[in-house]
């Protein structure tokens, strides 16, 4: 037992306890005490187990910074967080905490014999190691080092907490509650702007909570900034990154400080904050000393001591050793002498320190080392002691301690200034990077500016040392286990650049992102590559600032809310008919509907054999719709699609088919012309946003000139498809002005008029090869429509059909959908849509692609149909396809299926597939090797119902 | 492989609301039925005489029902029925979308946080009278603020459900 609670100080409240355990066992602590805090009042020094080594750990810091305590943190199913560090958690009744990494238990970890047997694992041992064999590596290696990899556990249920997420918007955002915070804040609002003021911890007041002198200032401040309306002050509240112009995201914690009985409301709240000016007041986070020993649990930052003893009221230890390269260690060193902490010695490598500090420790009684170093610790689970000798090598001197405390000096919190993407200039007198140059209106303030005095020190982390440093165990990443040796084994592997050497040794690449290694790293690489740290250059800092929970960035996208689901005016209906759907983009749409006992097969069978037979309704209102308006309507689709759209007269329809610039097919439609400069364009369900960002992007960019305007109609309409040879029969009594007669309306035509009441654009065209109308009405009388047509259909027996049947029946026809026959690299030919470019056409978007080498090379993979030897044989789409079932694998793949159904309009099986040179294999017989056995099949046209198309006639 | 539970509540499932729901300063309701028009044109005036209306002429303002969007589209919200005529040869574009969108209102000393809550625009500086087209997370969305409290705000068809549900997500105690 080494850390025990004070007699008084510090901001706990000691009237009011609280009970939770750790690893099982009761403990208990005060209000306002953290889990580190409280733990370590009660003497536990042991948090956790190194990552790799499984090396007993203890607490490093007292901040977001700390590498070691991980725990993770139960609050009842589906509320279990890993890796919190211990001394960012606050303690609440019940809270229940397990620190992590060890096997069976903190002080007994049998995977310790890592830590035995490191010399076996230096820096990239894994990707050397599990190479060979390369089998060994799914079977053996990957099961194994996955088991031992990784930190805390994963979630295994659904969480069940819910995420607020709010936009915000300032004319100054304040990062950082410190001192320097605190003061930006209240300049602001005083000029009477909208503040935001964020801070991580519990309360604001960031250092100054450590520093009893300030609290009367702070809780000044604190009211002032409460009272003043245009200020919003968020505590428990992180900034995970600054993106572009201000924008910045921060995460509140909103119920995980609550008891489970006390939490009520999300958990917390994603704030998405656009600032006119960023103030940063981050602060600056204490280095470690690189030493023998330097991670035994009782060996932390100055920093985090003082931290300990006057905001928590905890002493570390009953005798402290403070080693120290920096002033701040003999000033932290003064502070807690001052709390009742009994310092025992100041180590300071250096020769001269200011008089007033030596004299300060003299005072108070304090034995001085200067010139000294601690060059090893004695302890394994707890600090018994520490060796120390004048500069790093004369003869070691024993002092009994049972905590160490580091001065290594400071470094600023740059994260966010990084993220956007301020630059950096290197700072001799901090020894760390500070910030420069912003193209942001973004500013640093305090010590993240480097404008605070924590006093002066020595540069470099890396204390000398009698071990050669290929030797010793001095640790700089503790939560990745990089020693200094493994930096220095990086370098002698021939790495130069800090990225390599980051990315070789993993140091700062932890879920600490290196809040505390990647100075001591960057000088340990300088000093042994003999180059100034300037030219090793620095890693990139990344959001998130600290691991931030994915609930918090989802925000209401979860559950029902994740995307929204869009469904026609007519989904209700086939609801109440038994539709089962299929989602299709955002939509979901009726994809058959069973009767009875039906599965798919036998209600798809069904609902064609009606169509061909009679009619059936079908919902299309997911169509991509686009009203082109405008003199120069005609001008702008001859150039946007393949095929003369100048001549097309108003009353006509014609097939579109549209490529991207690379000449492949990206969308197609039947598209309409009302009026010389009116059409009414559809493209696919899932291509419709697509193709209209596609046409306004040229429309604005290459084509101003054209007065043509588009509008997305996709929602205005709802679209009734009647398909079968007694469509006309089912439609004629409800329409009004429209003469259906085959002269006066022929295939390929659209006229205006009224059905049921309401205004109509009736088109006559067929995706089933059988007599076709499509009523496209307004929206909002979809429905009232429908059901007219539905009961007029019932007296000539129709069925209503979703969107298997419609598949099946445009296969038959052999009608290619896009996205499904083509994958984005199919050219018109190749889908043998040739017919539908214009040849005379002098350009058209793709135009110029079509006449590339490779396009125009033979071999290509074409379109064709396949018939299976045997009939009922349904292939699977996406299967392969070659010519020769015996040759060894891997064999020539030929093409895949695209589309493959079983036809009971034919009795057989009929499938679509892109084969190499697959026009030039007609009547081949070709193979698709399956794992219940290879399948052959006939190579055909695709078109396997009505080639003449007389049934368009009907 | 780990098992996880069917959500209780599926986007399937989601219902669009038909009456008014009321929470803590702020209720939701649909608005009054409209006409509806997607207006673009080259020269403003050349539409303001087809239509015979006047139009706004700034981005974001709004003159009698109709709102401009654009430098060059106006977007028209009139009483239901209102008729205005197609254009035909003229470098101007008149589309009628009534059936297109659906009107909600958020109405309350609350509303303006809530449609905060999924919208990026500063709409605390958006003045009385001022329209604009915006999102509401990933949905598109037109905010007509009506009154100090009061915002119309126009959404497709098919994302009305979400948007319903949505915001009383994010109304406090809405019932």
């Amino acid at each position: 037992m080494t850390g025990f609670r004070l007699a008084d100080g510090g901001r706990i409240d000691r009237r009011t306890k609280r009970n939770f355990t750790f690893d099982g066992k009761a403990r208990w602590g005060y209000a306002g005490d953290s889990l580190a805090s409280a733990l370590l009042a009660q003497g536990q020094m042991l948090f956790g187990r190194s990552f790799k080594y499984h090396r007993p750990r203890g607490i490093l810091g007292a901040g977001v910074e700390e590498p070691n305590a991980l725990v993770t943190v139960d609050r009842g199913p589906g509320r279990v967080t890993p890796n919190l560090r211990a001394p960012s958690v606050a303690i609440h009744d019940g809270l229940k905490a397990v620190s992590q990494n060890r096997f069976p238990t903190l002080k007994t970890d049998l995977i310790a014999v890592n830590n035995v047997l490191s010399a076996f694992f230096p820096a990239g041992f894994y990707n050397k190691t599990f190479m060979w064999p390369r089998a060994a590596w799914e079977k053996v290696y990957e099961p194994i080092i996955r088991r031992l990899a990784g930190l805390g556990d994963s979630p295994t249920t659904r969480d069940p907490d819910h995420y607020d997420a709010t936009y915000a918007h300032c004319e100054t955002l304040v990062v950082g509650a410190g001192p320097a915070g605190i003061a930006a804040a209240l300049e602001a609002a005083a000029t009477g702007g909208r503040v935001i003021l964020i801070d991580e911890q519990e309360e604001i007041g960031g250092g100054a909570l450590s520093d009893p002198a300030q609290w009367a200032w702070l809780a000044e401040a604190s009211a002032k900034l409460a009272a003043m309306d245009n200020v919003t002050v968020l505590s428990r509240t992180t900034a995970i990154g600054h993106y572009h112009q201000n924008f910045v995201v921060a995460a509140e914690r909103l119920t995980d400080h609550l008891a489970v009985n006390e939490a009520e409301g999300p958990r917390e709240k994603l704030w998405r904050i656009r600032a006119g000016e960023v103030v940063l007041a981050m602060g600056a986070i204490e280095r470690p000393l690189v030493f023998e020993g330097n991670d035994v649990p009782g060996v932390m930052l100055a920093s985090a001591a003082k931290t300990f003893a006057l905001r928590y009221g905890v002493a570390v230890g009953r005798k402290v050793v403070v080693m120290a390269v920096h002033d701040s260690g003999w000033r932290d060193a003064l502070a807690l002498h001052k709390a009742g902490v009994n310092i025992a010695a100041i180590v300071d490598l250096r020769r001269d320190v200011a008089s007033d500090l030596i004299e300060g420790a003299r005072d108070a009684r304090i034995a001085c080392y200067q010139g000294y170093a601690v060059t090893s610790i004695s302890g394994g689970q707890a600090v018994k002691g520490v060796t120390i000798a004048l500069a790093g090598f004369g003869k070691g001197q024993q002092l009994d301690c049972d905590a160490v405390l580091m001065a290594g000096g400071w470094t600023p919190t740059v994260h966010l200034w990084s993220h956007a993407k301020g630059t950096l200039r290197w700072d001799e007198a901090w020894g760390a990077f500070v910030p420069d140059k912003t193209h942001e209106n973004l500013r640093c303030v305090g010590a993240c500016a480097g404008a605070w005095s924590f006093g002066k020190g020595l540069p470099g982390g890396l204390l000398p040392a009698p071990k050669p440093l290929h030797e010793s165990k001095a640790f700089v990443d503790f939560q990745n286990d990089v020693k200094a040796r493994d930096i220095g084994l990086a370098v002698q592997e021939g790495f130069r650049s800090i990225e390599h050497i980051k990315r070789y040794t993993t140091n700062g690449m932890a879920t600490d992102q290196g809040k505390t290694s990647n100075l001591n790293g960057l000088q340990i690489a300088s000093g042994v590559l003999h180059r100034p740290v300037t030219e090793i250059g620095l890693t990139t800092f990344r959001p998130p600032y600290t691991p931030q929970s994915f609930g918090a960035i989802l925000g209401h996208h979860k559950e029902a809310l994740f995307q929204p689901l869009r469904k026609t005016v007519i989904d209700d209906w086939a609801a109440s008919h038994g539709a089962v759907y299929e989602n299709v983009a955002q939509w979901r749409r009726a994809r058959f509907f069973p009767q009875g006992s039906e599965d798919m097969d036998a209600a798809v069978a069904r609902e064609c054999r009606t169509v061909r037979s009679a009619v059936g309704v079908f919902d299309a209102s997911t169509l991509g719709k686009i009203e082109v308006v405008g003199s120069d309507a005609a001008e702008f689709l001859n150039r946007m699609y393949t095929n003369p759209w100048k001549s097309l007269e108003p009353g006509r329809c014609r097939y579109g088919l549209l490529l991207g610039e690379h000449g492949f097919i990206i969308d197609d439609g039947v598209s309409a012309r009302l009026a010389p400069d009116r059409f009414h364009l559809t493209t696919t369900t899932g291509g419709a946003a697509r193709v209209l960002n596609m046409m306004e992007d040229y429309l604005q960019t290459e084509w101003s000139d054209l007065d043509v305007w588009l509008t997305s109609t996709t929602e205005q309409w709802a679209v009734i498809a009647v398909q079968g040879p007694k469509a006309r029969r089912v439609i004629e009594p409800l329409m009004e002005g429209i003469d259906l007669s085959p002269e006066a309306f022929p295939h390929m035509a659209v006229r205006e008029g009224r059905i049921c009441g309401v205004e109509t654009r009736l088109f006559r065209v067929s995706f089933t090869g059988e007599l076709g109308f499509e009523v496209n009405v307004p929206a909002e009388h979809g429905r009232m429509v429908w059901e007219a047509i539905w009961a007029e259909g019932q007296k000539h027996g129709a069925v209503a059909y979703g969107t298997e049947t419609m598949h099946v029946l445009r296969a038959e026809k052999g009608f290619i959908i896009v996205g499904q026959d083509t994958d984005g690299t199919i050219t018109p030919d190749d889908a043998g849509l040739g017919w539908a470019v214009g040849k005379k056409k002098p350009d058209f978007v793709g135009k110029r692609s079509l006449a590339r080498p490779d396009i125009v090379a033979p071999g290509r993979k074409q379109l064709v149909g396949l018939l299976t030897d045997d009939p009922q044989a349904v292939l699977e789409e996406g299967a392969q396809i070659v010519a020769d079932p015996n040759q060894p694998v891997p064999m020539t793949m030929l093409g895949h299926v695209t589309s493959s159904y079983h036809s009971a309009t034919l009795g057989r099986s009929i499938a679509m597939a892109l084969v190499a040179g697959g026009r030039d294999r007609m009547g081949e017989t070709l193979h698709i090797p399956m794992p219940a056995g290879t399948i052959s099949a006939k190579v055909v046209a695709p078109m396997f119902y009505d080639p003449e198309g007389s049934r368009l006639n009907g | 492989m780990v098992e996880i539970a069917e959500i209780a509540v599926s986007a399937a499932e989601l219902k669009l609301g038909t009456e008014p729901v009321q929470g803590d300063g702020v209720r939701l309701s649909h608005a009054d039925p409209k006409a509806r028009y997607s207006l673009r044109a080259r020269d403003a005036k050349v539409l303001a005489a087809v239509i015979g209306r006047a139009l706004p002429g700034k981005i974001g303002d709004t003159d009698g029902g109709i709102a401009c969007l654009g430098p060059d589209e106006w977007y028209a919200l009139l009483p239901a029925g209102t008729d205005l005529p197609r254009v035909e040869g003229l470098p101007a574009s008149v589309v009628d979308v009534s059936s297109r969108a659906l009107g909600l209102v958020l109405e309350g000393p609350g509303a303006l946080a809530v449609l905060s809550s999924g919208c990026p625009l500063d709409l605390a500086k958006m003045g009385v009278g001022r329209a604009t087209r915006t999102v509401f997370e990933t949905v598109e969305i037109v905010v007509w603020r009506e009154a100090e409290d009061r915002w119309h705000v126009e959404v497709w068809r098919s994302f009305a459900t979400w948007l319903w549900n949505a915001f009383l997500a994010v109304m406090p105690h809405a019932k």
